[in-house]
């Protein structure tokens, strides 16, 4: 006899077979493409079609290649001091914000949204064309400063809840306790704020690492590693590609778990 | 003339924020070794008085006297007040031992000094051997105690203390209440505590400063608040009272709810209106023949060491107290000794809006 309980029971189950089938599409219809590429990094033949054998040849080969080496060297160049620039811009102006008025505050929240929202083409288009007005010859210093502009929203936008969240009266109690206000800066709310900070840091170095729409526009002799995948996927995709583009993907993997974990045991 | 008690002045103090005035033309003066309580409703212009002490606000008007010097420009860091604030605001980046420490490591004290004073702080708030803990990791009275053991470490002139006690629950604040107050006259150092809670205030202080809309009420020490309100807010605001209006017929004769009662006030105008206050526990419940009125026990709610009753003797309702109950319904006579009859000046009071406090 099938009870009523029976019935619900098989429909669970049933459904949850449904949810189990619905999730594994979405990941491969998201993962199989990487996937792919991951495998035929270490496919000994250069043909895509057949499988023949394991090799880290096309690694070995990606580091004997100096247009990568130069080009792995700017884009390392260029994360690292977008990197520490923006951090350093983008705390200074939350802390900035945070202690203005409110009006001030909200509408300035709102520019640097902007940037962020803004299409990468239009953001790059717009940078170029600003470099050329002002004469200064495209390289990967000019590739920098366009980096820097994107990345400093992050910063601030990581930085900015952490304000909000401290105790208004810190700052107070250190100038009650002694400090002068440069003072309470470094020994108080810096290091209040500093997961935040951190937190900006790791995503404005990601963001900086992945990016290629912004740099292709904005620098003409020194190219990034993703300005050498896209320029050689041009001429035909070498398996070389395929081990660097595994790389970057595994170093951008990487980057985003350590930030959610970061996130993660903040909110606890 | 300079008083050389006083330790603290405030003269003609005004303070706005854009178009809110939220103190108006203050004089009060702390003097050394004394309790001082700033007791008021919530926006009355306390929180911002204890913070331009502070150095945290500039009042818009007046100046502030720190032993006949004014201080009213010096920067919180150079003034040697230190401040215990509503939410401990202490540094979670630093643990126990070095959020005490916090302000000797400024002035470079050697090592082995600041250890002492550390630990001499720690047995005053009760938190020995808690050190190396994480300030995140005590509960709300804990870090309460740190936060008065790291403003009080630096030995201060005068002690800010912004409703520190808000937060507990109330056994642990009838504790603290004590301790604090044990703690002022073992150290003898100034407090100027903030409240809304006249029970706090009335337990701590010695000198109470009732405020409302940015105006000072009435100060004086506890005895004589409770017993001698200034005004109607003073005697609604310190304690549960009956509050009627009455006419002064002559000295020492007053009329209220219908009646005459002798009382031991003089030097108002002849038919002078005043406000007149009658303390629930100073009204005797006596037979209805020899009371001075009469009434019918409206409700009866029983209070732990007395019952309160309301009764209703014509268009009047009395809050008393009383150790013996009468049941609902019944006649009872109401009498009143002439000494806890208070009169007060009705004063043509023009108070301003309230609002502007900050939290």
């Amino acid at each position: 006899m099938v009870t009523s309980a029976a019935r619900r029971d098989l429909r669970r189950r049933s459904s949850g077979g449904f949810k189990t089938l619905y999730i594994v599409i979405l990941l491969v219809f998201l993962y199989l493409p990487i996937l792919v590429m991951i495998g035929l990094s270490f496919n000994a033949s250069e043909s895509r079609a057949q499988w023949t054998g394991f090799t880290l040849d096309w690694y070995g080969r990606l580091f004997r290649d100096a247009r990568i080496i130069s080009a792995l060297e700017v884009t390392v160049t260029v994360a690292t001091l977008a990197t520490v620039i923006s951090t350093v811009i983008g705390t200074l102006a939350a802390i900035g914000m945070h202690s203005m008025k409110q009006g001030w505050s909200n509408l300035l929240t709102n520019v640097a949204y902007l940037p962020m929202t803004t299409p990468d083409i239009v953001t790059g288009v717009s940078l170029m064309l600003m470099f050329v007005f002002v004469r200064w010859p495209l390289s990967k210093w000019t590739m920098l400063c366009a980096h820097v502009a994107f990345d400093t929203p992050y910063v601030l936008f990581s930085v900015l809840p952490r304000l909000r969240q401290m105790n208004p009266n810190l700052y107070e109690a250190a100038l009650d306790l002694g400090c002068r206000p440069t003072k309470a800066l470094f020994k108080v709310i810096l290091p209040e704020i500093l997961p935040g900070v951190i937190t900006g840091a790791l995503l404005a170095f990601t963001m900086s690492l992945d990016d290629f729409v912004i740099s292709y526009f904005t620098s003409n002799t020194d190219q990034n590693l993703s300005m050498i995948v896209y320029s050689a996927a041009k001429l035909g995709v070498e398996p070389t590609m395929y081990a660097l583009s595994t790389l970057m993907f595994l170093v951008i993997l990487a980057l985003l778990l350590i930030i959610n974990r970061r996130s993660k045991l903040e909110e606890i | 003339m300079y008083d050389e008690q006083r330790l603290i002045e405030l003269r003609g103090v005004s303070k706005s924020f854009g178009d809110t005035q939220v103190l108006y033309d203050i004089d009060l003066y702390i003097r050394k070794r004394e309790f001082v309580t700033l007791l008021g409703p919530s926006g009355c212009g306390k929180t911002t008085m204890l913070r331009i002490i502070g150095g945290f606000e500039m009042p818009t008007r007046g100046s502030v006297i720190f032993e006949d010097k004014d201080i009213t420009g010096v920067p919180p860091y150079r003034r040697r007040v230190n401040t215990v604030f509503q939410k401990y605001a202490l540094f979670t980046h630093l643990n126990v031992f070095d959020n005490i420490a916090f302000g000797l490591k400024l002035r470079k004290l050697p090592k082995a000094e600041i250890a002492e004073r550390v630990g001499r702080m720690l047995r005053l708030v009760k938190m020995e051997g808690y050190e190396k803990r994480s300030v995140e990791s005590l509960s709300g009275g804990q870090q309460q105690r740190i936060a008065i053991a790291r403003a009080l470490v630096n030995e201060p002139e005068v002690l800010l203390l912004d409703e520190p006690l808000g937060a507990l629950d109330l056994k642990l604040r009838q504790e603290m209440q004590l301790e604090l107050k044990s703690m002022q006259q073992e150290l003898g150092i100034t407090f100027l505590y903030v409240t809304h809670d006249q029970e706090e205030a009335l337990t701590m202080s010695d000198t109470i400063v009732v405020m409302k809309g940015g105006r000072i009420q009435q100060i004086g020490d506890p005895k004589r608040i409770y017993d001698e309100p200034k005004n109607a807010f003073v005697a609604d605001f310190i304690g549960q009272s009956n509050l009627l209006s009455g006419v002064m017929l002559e000295d020492e004769l007053v009329m209220m709810a219908g009646k005459e009662f002798p009382c031991v006030d003089e030097g108002f105008e002849k038919n002078e209106v005043v406000d007149v206050v009658v303390r629930p526990e100073d009204i005797m419940v006596v037979g209805t023949d020899v009371g001075m009125l009469e009434g019918v026990v409206e409700s009866v709610l029983f209070k732990g060491v007395h019952y309160e009753m309301m009764v209703a003797t014509g268009d009047m309702r009395w809050k008393v107290h009383s150790t013996t109950m009468q049941p609902v319904g019944s006649r009872v006579g109401l009498s009143i000794v002439p000494f806890n009859i208070h009169i007060m000046r009705r004063e043509a009071v023009t108070l301003p809006a309230e609002g502007g406090e900050k939290a």
